[in-house]
């Protein structure tokens, strides 16, 4: 009986061991990827630019690891750049230059080149669906020029571009778009993908006691609107506040304000925040042309007041409230005109509506939705509610009875 | 294949030979056969062979003396020294009946014939005396610490209970602390642990069987129970494995553990141990039986249940609530510190996509500068921890707490520091010790040696590794048997009722029935509808008298649902008094919650 038991033992034991350390990969001997670019280079090859993190320097902020002395923010990433006929041999020349083995799921951001956008993105994403690594969920982004140059660019607030950049879009105050909704809109005939506008800007500077030491004024990786889709090619762009719009029909808007003049002083303004919206595409088709009515439903708490009205009487309330819903609606219609005339391309999911609503009747039109939309009649209906006025009901800034 | 074949001829041909060693037990031939010698009537006689038979024990005191100071009436003491309460023995005994009963006692009664009479009857101060007729008995009850008194002219000894040795004191239990709770534990002597259960239960039924075990050491072993709640068969299997165990010498409870224990290699405790008689007397409450061993403090429990080795006693006595959140405490430890290192292996060297982005470069930070790969730097650091924990238990106290605390310093301060060993590591390691702790003892023995195995398993498989290693620890678990009770109830098989006292401790008044698969027969613990409620309203009385009923009947209600939540506990159970199925008063205990 023992004897067997012990046999069974080593049996277990050597069969476990034969395998060896099966796909075991060292954290120390892997180059964990931050952010990529996509370029195309003009010979038609693809240029794959990598920011990779130095993990000697992310953990130097407490002294500990590599070196003494504090630099925080030595050195955090590594980039590399390197080309090939597809982003995986790009990738395979990049191990010439990289010591260790590139490890893509934690990739925050894929940022597309302009050149590459409007070449058409089809043919260098798919990789990020094929291998196992890449996760659905990293950001994507189209570079306003190389996507390399904003890979090179470093963070004053986070420790890489390619961080700094994941979490602006994670704030969701601007364009967000995942991968996996970049390639649905992609393989859906009903909408084209959108993504954020992403720019070297000077924004900001860094400053404190020692700052002679080094520039504290840099071009920093921002967002700054959104890139329009035709199928997979960039086609042109939003700006910023088009983008809000394409936010509220796209019923992604998660927070924000509402400004506008108030009522009385036109110079002074009054500021809405969002508190919650809701955005509903009712589409309609008479057999030649389709129509859309847009119903957006606002949530907002007062936050900001620069005039003197007493929001108490219910008609200066209903008056704010038709001015901060035309608004919302300016801005609405102008990334609908802007993507609908300008462009002629359907970014708001109108297609995926329509589909919904008008399923026969869908096969015909999809082949050429874009032109449909562009010639379809758009009804944006507002509605604003203010659910709270902060913490003040009036001005308390006022002196009592000013206003009689 | 050939040596096999050899060892097994050769075991086979050994066992006559065997069995006349194990019968006599290792016994000497000097004192051949005196187990069934009968004591002559001359008292000379008896002390030759008692001499003979104590032959150069020079604890054994003889001593001879005059009944009543009467010449023709001698008696002889044999105790041992050390053993027998020499103040007893020379004050209830000697003084008694030399000196005090010719005092008392009319002299010309005494007669050689009637000595016996009046000694046991008229002259014998000690509480308890028996006689026996027997040599054995007689070195038995000498080498037990019993005093044996030989009357001239009868063959008979007297054995007097006049024992007294140096003990412990009863002391807090060292292995299981409680904050509410009796203080006492188990000492070393037998005679005080049966009385420390006994003052628990104070019922005839509960039994205390005596066995010798040892046919050198002669160590009292009592089997004790609770007859009319612990299973007939179940104290009977009981007997048998210990009537089974023939050896040299029991000198601690493991020695009985491990020959009546149902699989041989398990690691896993399949008997509990305890110092605690409030413990063993819950145990004994639910239908168990308990081994009490004389020389150790620590007594066998069985049937045990896997799940009984993350309970403390202390959960019966704090709040029910609360002893349940600290019962998934110790769950969560239990799993801990099974899988902690191996989780942190598997993922820093397998699965770095499970960490979120900022904690795995602040790991891949720390591991930058360390040489060795994670598995190694895990095993090395789970033994340095073995070593502290070893030496820390085995080294005199007060150098062992400085020793841990230094070894602690220096390998998780200094080693950190070196760069010889992530900080991370040393977080998990000592967060998977921690747990250890969290466990009874022998649980967490246990734990931390399967730690190994799934920590081996895990650096070649990984994830996968770990969940083999869980899987094959879990199919054995489940294999297992404690007193033909599986290991695994009520959770495997499922006991839905004894479900009560698994994860959630449920409060007294819903825990009425024993645990079912132990207590066979006997299965209520108390009466039902002990919930306390305050007296129905008026509305609900109101309602009662309608439906014709009396108080404490099932009834339907509505005025439950309008009542104000202070009048009742659970506004949901329909009946006020609810139906009493351990099933349904987990439900509402859940549906309350």
């Amino acid at each position: 009986m023992s004897k067997r038991v012990a046999f069974l033992f080593l049996i277990i034991v050597l069969l476990g061991l034969t395998g060896g350390c099966w796909s075991r990969k060292e954290l120390s001997e892997t180059a964990i990827i931050l952010g990529a670019g996509i370029d195309r280079e003009p010979d038609g090859k693809v240029r794959l630019t990598l920011q990779i993190a130095r993990p000697a320097a992310f953990g130097a902020t407490e002294g500990g690891g590599g070196g003494g002395g504090g630099g925080a923010m030595v050195g955090t990433v590594w980039v590399v750049s390197g080309t090939g006929e597809t982003v995986f041999d790009a990738q395979r020349n990049l191990s010439l230059q990289v010591s260790r083995r590139l490890y893509w799921s934690h990739n925050i951001i894929l940022i597309f080149g302009e050149d590459a956008s409007r070449q058409g993105v089809r043919e260098v994403i798919n990789f990020f669906s094929r291998s196992p690594q890449p996760r659905e969920t990293m950001w994507v982004g189209v570079a306003k020029g190389k996507a390399e140059e904003l890979l090179t660019s470093h963070s004053a607030m986070e420790k890489s571009s390619a961080q700094s950049l994941g979490f602006l879009e994670r704030m969701k105050a601007g364009l967000f778009v995942e991968y996996k909704d970049f390639i649905r809109d992609l393989a859906c005939p009903g909408t084209n993908p959108v993504a954020p506008r992403l720019e070297l800007l000077y924004r900001g500077r860094h400053e404190g006691p020692v700052m002679e030491l080094g520039p504290g004024y840099h071009k920093e990786a921002v967002l700054t609107g959104a890139a329009v889709f035709k199928d997979d090619r960039l086609v042109g762009w939003l700006d910023e506040s088009e983008t809000r719009g394409l936010l509220w029909l796209r019923n992604l808007i998660k927070k924000g304000a509402v400004t506008v003049p108030s009522l009385n002083e036109p110079e002074k303004k009054i500021t809405m925040e969002i508190i919650r919206s809701k955005t509903k595409v009712d589409p309609y088709y008479d057999g030649e042309k389709a129509s859309f009515e847009v119903q957006i439903r606002v949530d907002g708490m007062l936050i900001e007041q620069q005039s003197k009205e007493v929001f108490t009487d219910p008609e200066v309330m209903a008056a704010l409230k038709k001015s901060l819903a035309a608004d919302v609606e300016r801005k609405a219609r102008s990334a609908l005109e802007k993507a609908r005339d300008d462009y002629a391309v359907d970014v708001f999911g109108f297609g995926e509506a329509f589909h919904r609503k008008y399923k026969k009747e869908w096969p015909a039109l999809k082949e050429y939705w874009d032109e449909e939309f562009a010639r379809s009649d758009v009804d944006i209906a507002v509605e604003v509610r203010i659910r709270q006025s902060g913490m003040q009901a009036g001005r308390l800034s006022i002196r009592r009875g000013a206003e009689r | 294949m050939a040596f096999l074949t050899r060892t097994r001829r050769s075991r086979r041909a050994k066992p006559a030979g065997n069995e006349q060693n194990r019968s006599t037990g290792g016994r000497e031939s000097t004192v051949p056969s005196f187990r069934d010698m009968a004591l002559s009537s001359d008292l000379d006689a008896n002390l030759d062979r008692l001499k003979e038979i104590f032959r150069d024990c020079s604890d054994i005191v003889f001593r001879e003396f005059l009944f009543a100071q009467k010449e023709q009436i001698r008696l002889a003491l044999v105790y041992t020294d050390g053993l027998a309460d020499k103040s007893q023995v020379s004050e209830q005994i000697m003084r008694a009946l030399s000196l005090e009963v010719p005092v008392a006692a009319p002299e010309a009664e005494i007669t050689r014939a009637n000595a016996l009479h009046f000694v046991k009857m008229r002259g014998l101060c000690i509480h308890q005396v028996r006689e026996s007729a027997r040599v054995a008995d007689v070195v038995d009850a000498v080498l037990s610490g019993d005093t044996v008194l030989l009357v001239d002219g009868h063959a008979v000894a007297l054995i007097n209970g006049a024992r007294g040795w140096e003990m412990r004191s009863i002391q807090d239990s060292q292995t299981e602390v409680v904050v509410r709770g009796p203080r006492e534990s188990f000492i070393e002597t037998l005679r005080v642990n049966t009385s420390l259960i006994r003052r628990k239960i104070k019922n005839p039924n509960l039994k205390i069987e005596m066995f010798k075990l040892g046919e050198v050491t002669r160590t009292d072993v009592a089997l004790v129970y609770i007859k009319g709640i612990a299973s007939v068969g179940l104290v009977a299997e009981a007997r048998n494995r210990l009537a089974r165990i023939k050896i040299d010498g029991v000198l601690e409870s493991g020695y009985i553990e491990e020959l009546v224990q149902d699989d041989p290699y398990t690691p896993f405790a399949l008997l509990h141990h305890t110092d605690r008689p409030d413990r063993v007397a819950a145990y004994l409450l639910e239908g168990r039986v308990a081994i009490l061993v004389d020389g150790t403090p620590v007594v066998l429990l069985a049937p045990t249940l896997f799940i009984e080795s993350i309970q403390t006693p202390e959960d019966y006595y704090e709040k029910s609530q609360f002893m349940t959140a600290i019962r998934m405490l110790r769950l969560l430890a239990l799993f801990l510190s099974l899988t902690a290192p191996s989780f942190y292996v598997a993922i820093i060297s397998f699965h770095h996509e499970m960490l979120p982005t900022a904690l795995l470069l602040s790991i891949a930070a720390q591991r930058e500068a360390v040489p060795l790969p994670v598995f190694v730097e895990t095993l090395l650091m789970e033994i340095a921890f073995e070593l502290i924990r070893e030496t820390g238990i085995r080294l005199p106290r007060p150098i062992g707490m400085a020793v841990s605390i230094v070894a602690a310093l220096i390998i998780g301060e200094a080693a950190v520091q070196a760069g010889m060993v992530a900080a991370a590591t040393v977080i998990v390691v000592a967060l998977a010790a921690i747990a250890s702790f969290a466990v009874y003892y022998s649980g967490s023995v246990t734990v931390r040696l399967l730690r190994f195995f799934v920590l081996l398993l895990t650096s070649v498989m990984g994830l996968l590794g770990l969940m083999t290693g869980i899987i094959l620890i879990v199919t054995h678990m489940a294999s297992l048997r404690s007193f033909g009770i599986p290991y695994l109830y009520p959770v495997a098989p499922l006991g839905s009722a004894d479900m009560k006292d698994v994860i959630v401790r449920a409060p007294w008044w819903a825990m009425f029935t024993r645990p079912g698969l132990i207590s066979k027969k006997n299965r209520r613990r108390m009466a039902q509808g002990l919930k306390p409620e305050p007296l129905p309203t008026g509305g609900e009385r109101h309602c009662w008298r309608k439906a014709g009923l009396t108080a404490g009947r099932p009834v339907f209600c509505w005025s439950r649902f309008f009542l104000p939540a202070r009048f009742c506990l659970f506004r949901f159970s329909l009946c006020s008094t609810p139906v009493r199925t351990p099933g349904s008063q987990l439900f509402l205990l859940l549906s309350a919650a």
